[in-house]
C-alpha cells in the first residue's frame, strides 16, 4: 500500500508540470486516433449545423409510387425511407439529436456532476466525501439498464398530458414540445447513472493532488478554496477525467441511441439513429432494402468506433502508470 | 482459510445489509410513485373506477407507502415476490426461475468466449507493443464492439441464416444449434474490452523486477510468458470477471429479443413496457443484489490471493 501511494504522489506534480504540447504530439502520433478526432468533428460539426446542411426537410414525405423506398441516387444519395423521406437528411438530423445529447449528458453528468462532486468529494474529504461516495456506491449498485428503462417507460405515459400544458402556456408547439419532453425523460433517466464513474476518479486523483507540497503551499498563502480547486487540483485531474469521459462517450450515445431503438426514446417523426434502424432492421427488410439498415447505421457505429478509439489511444498518452515507465 | 478470512467475510457482508436497504426502498418508492398502478394495467381499456379499487384493495395498493413496503419485506423474506399482471396464473418466482436459468446459461457461455479470446488477444497485443500489429489487432475487436446489437444482428441473420443457411432461427430450447449464434454475438464484442484491460496488465507487469530475473536466469521466452507474465497480470482481471457475473443474471436484452430467446432480457423489456410492476421491481432488487454480492465476492477472492488486504481490511 505505502508503495502504492507514494508513486501516485510521485507521477502526479509530473504530469501536472509537463507542459500540454508533448501530450498533444503524442496523441498525433496516433494515426488512426487522429482519424476518429476528425471524423468526431465533422460529425458534431454536421449535427450542429443539421438544418444547413440537410439536402432535404427530413420530415418531407412523399408516398406516390416509386418514390419511397428508393436506392441512393445523385438525388438521395442514401436513398428514402419506407414514406419517401430523405434518408440522409433523416440519418443528418439523427446526428442532431446524438450530438445534442452527448453534449447535455456530458455537461450535466461528466462536468457538473462528475468532475463537481470528484472534486468535492476529494478536496473537502470528511462528511461530504462520505456523502457522495455513497451516492455513488448506490447508484452504481443498481442495474442501470432496466432501471433507465422503467423510469423512461413510466414518464413516457404522461408527455402527451405535458405536452398540452406546453401548448397552453408556453409559445411551444404540441409536437415540439413532445420531442423535447421525450429527450429530458432520456436524459434525466441517463445521467443520474453517468457520473459516478468519472466521480471516482476525479476523487482519487484530487486525494493524491491534494497533499502535495504546492497544494500546501497555495492554502498557507490564503488561497481560496476555490482558487486551490481550480488553479492547482483541476489541472492535474484533467487528464484522467478526459481520459474517463471519453471512454464512456459511446456508452452514453448509445443509450439515447438504444431507448430509441425500443420506442421509448425519440421516435418519429423526430429523427433518431436508434428508430431509423429499427424501421431498417427487420430481416425481411434488411433483404429487400439493404441501405436503409446500412445508411443508417454506419455513421453511428462509426460515431461509437471513433469515441472507443479515441479513448483508446487517450489511455496510452495521458495515463501517466502507463506512460511513465 | 483462516479465522481472519472469515471475520473478513462477515464484515463485508454485514456492509451489504445497508446498501440493499437503501437500494431497496428507493426502488421501491420510485416504481410506487410512478404514473399509472397494477389497476389500471390490468383493466386497460375496460378500465372502471370501482372495480378498480377492488383490485388495489386486493393487491394492497390502497395502503400507506411504509405499509406496502413493509408487506413487501415481509413477502420476501419468505420468498415470496408477489403476483405477475400479465402471466396471472404465476408468482414472479415462477416467471423469473426459468427465465434465470436460461440467460444465465447464455450469459456465462458468452462470458467464456470473451475472456477465453480476450485474454490471449491482450496478452498478444501488450507483447507486440511498438508494431503496428498491437494497435491494429485491439482497434479490430473494437470496432465489432461499437456495432450495437441492434445492427450486428440483422447483418448477421441475414448473411449466416439466410445466405449461406449455416444455423437455424427461432428458440427451439436451450442445447440447440440455433443458440451458437447468439452465444457469439453476445460473447464476441466483449472481447476488446477484456483485451484491452489485459494489454495494459501485461504491459504493467513487463517492467517488473522478477520478468527481468526471469530473462537473466536464462528461462525460455515461452516460460516467462505463460508463468510469470500472464500468471501475475491475471489477478487484476478477478475484478473484472467478478463485475460482469452480475450482467449474466441480467441477461442480454437485445439478444434475447432479436432471437426469440426467453431469458431475464426480453422479460425485462416486457415487463417494463406493460408495467407489470412487481416483476420489474423484482428484477431490479435481484440485478441489485447480485452486484452488491459480487463485490463482496471480489473483495474476498482478493483476501484469499493477497493476504495483505486482510489486516487492515483496507482497499485502495
Amino acid at each position: 500500500m505505502a508503495i502504492a501511494e507514494s508513486t501516485a504522489v510521485l507521477t502526479s506534480p509530473e504530469m501536472t508540470r509537463r507542459p500540454r504540447w508533448p501530450a498533444l504530439r503524442a496523441l498525433a502520433r496516433k494515426k488512426l486516433a487522429l482519424v476518429a478526432l476528425a471524423y468526431l468533428l465533422l460529425f458534431y460539426a454536421v449535427g450542429l449545423a443539421a438544418p444547413l446542411v440537410a439536402p432535404y426537410d427530413p420530415n418531407d414525405q412523399n408516398i406516390r409510387a416509386g418514390e419511397t423506398r428508393q436506392g441512393p441516387s445523385s438525388e438521395h444519395w442514401l436513398g428514402t425511407d419506407s414514406l419517401g423521406r430523405d434518408l440522409l437528411s433523416r440519418v443528418i438530423y439523427s446526428a442532431r439529436t446524438t450530438v445534442l445529447f452527448t453534449i447535455v449528458v456530458v455537461v450535466t453528468g461528466g462536468f457538473f456532476l462528475g468532475l463537481g462532486l470528484g472534486l468535492l468529494a476529494g478536496y473537502r474529504g470528511g462528511w461530504v466525501d462520505t456523502a457522495i461516495m455513497r451516492v455513488g456506491e448506490i447508484l452504481g449498485g443498481l442495474p442501470t439498464l432496466i432501471l433507465i428503462l422503467a423510469i423512461t417507460a413510466a414518464f413516457r405515459t404522461r408527455i402527451t398530458d405535458l405536452a398540452y400544458w406546453f401548448e397552453d402556456h408556453t409559445w411551444v408547439s404540441f409536437s415540439e414540445a413532445k420531442t423535447f419532453l421525450k429527450f429530458t425523460i432520456i436524459a434525466g433517466a441517463t445521467v443520474p447513472f453517468a457520473w459516478v464513474g468519472s466521480a471516482r476518479i476525479v476523487r482519487s486523483q484530487a486525494l493524491a493532488i491534494r497533499e502535495l507540497a504546492y497544494v500546501t503551499a497555495a492554502e498557507a498563502m490564503g488561497a481560496s478554496t476555490w482558487r486551490v480547486i481550480g488553479r492547482h487540483i483541476l489541472p492535474g485531474v484533467m487528464p484522467l477525467f478526459i481520459v474517463g469521459l471519453s471512454g464512456s462517450m459511446a456508452g452514453m450515445a448509445g443509450a439515447e441511441v438504444s431507448l430509441s431503438y425500443l420506442g421509448l426514446g425519440i421516435d418519429p417523426p423526430a429523427a433518431s439513429f436508434g428508430s431509423l434502424i429499427s424501421e431498417a432492421g427487420f430481416i425481411r427488410t434488411f433483404q429487400q432494402y439493404p441501405h436503409l439498415l446500412l445508411g443508417a447505421a454506419t455513421p453511428v457505429v462509426l460515431f461509437f468506433y471513433a469515441w472507443n478509439l479515441l479513448g483508446d489511444a487517450l489511455v496510452d498518452v495521458l495515463e501517466p502508470r502507463l506512460n511513465l515507465r | 482459510m483462516g479465522p481472519g478470512l472469515a471475520g473478513y467475510i462477515l464484515r463485508r457482508l454485514l456492509w451489504a445489509i445497508p446498501v440493499l436497504f437503501i437500494i431497496s426502498v428507493l426502488v421501491f418508492v420510485m416504481l410506487r410513485m410512478a404514473p399509472g398502478d397494477p389497476a389500471e394495467t390490468i383493466l386497460g381499456n375496460r378500465f372502471d373506477e370501482e372495480q378498480a379499487d377492488v383490485l388495489r384493495r386486493k393487491y394492497g395498493y390502497d395502503q400507506p407507502l411504509t405499509v406496502q413496503y413493509a408487506n413487501y419485506m415481509w413477502n420476501l423474506a419468505h420468498l415470496d415476490l408477489g403476483v405477475s399482471v400479465k402471466y396471472r396464473d404465476f408468482t414472479v418466482t415462477e416467471v423469473i426461475l426459468p427465465k434465470l436459468w436460461v440467460s444465465s446459461r447464455l450469459g456465462i457461455l458468452a462470458l467464456l468466449i470473451s475472456f477465453g479470446l480476450g485474454i490471449p488477444v491482450g496478452v498478444y497485443a501488450a507483447l507486440a507493443r511498438g508494431t503496428f500489429l498491437d494497435p491494429l489487432t485491439i482497434s479490430s475487436w473494437l470496432l465489432l464492439d461499437a456495432i450495437p446489437p441492434y445492427v450486428l444482428i440483422p447483418l448477421v441473420q441475414w448473411a449466416l441464416v439466410l445466405k449461406l443457411k449455416l444455423f437455424g432461427l427461432g428458440w427451439d430450447g436451450f442445447l440447440s444449434a440455433n443458440m451458437i449464434l447468439p452465444v457469439l454475438v453476445m460473447g464476441l464484442p466483449g472481447v476488446a474490452g477484456v483485451a484491452r484491460l489485459m494489454r495494459a496488465s501485461v504491459i504493467g507487469v513487463l517492467n517488473e523486477d522478477y520478468i527481468r530475473t526471469a530473462r537473466a536466469k536464462g528461462l525460455r521466452e515461452q516460460t516467462i510468458i505463460v508463468s510469470h507474465i500472464t500468471r501475475n497480470a491475471l489477478l487484476p482481471m478477478v475484478t473484472v470477471i467478478g463485475l460482469s457475473l452480475p450482467g449474466v443474471a441480467a441477461g442480454a436484452l437485445f439478444v434475447e429479443t432479436l432471437f426469440g430467446i426467453p431469458g431475464i432480457g426480453q422479460l425485462s423489456l416486457e415487463a417494463v413496457q406493460l408495467p407489470d410492476f412487481d416483476v420489474v421491481l423484482a428484477l431490479i432488487l435481484f440485478g441489485s443484489a447480485s452486484f452488491v454480492l459480487a463485490n463482496v465476492v471480489i473483495d474476498v477472492a482478493y483476501a484469499f490471493i493477497d493476504p495483505r488486504v486482510r489486516v487492515g481490511g483496507a482497499r485502495g
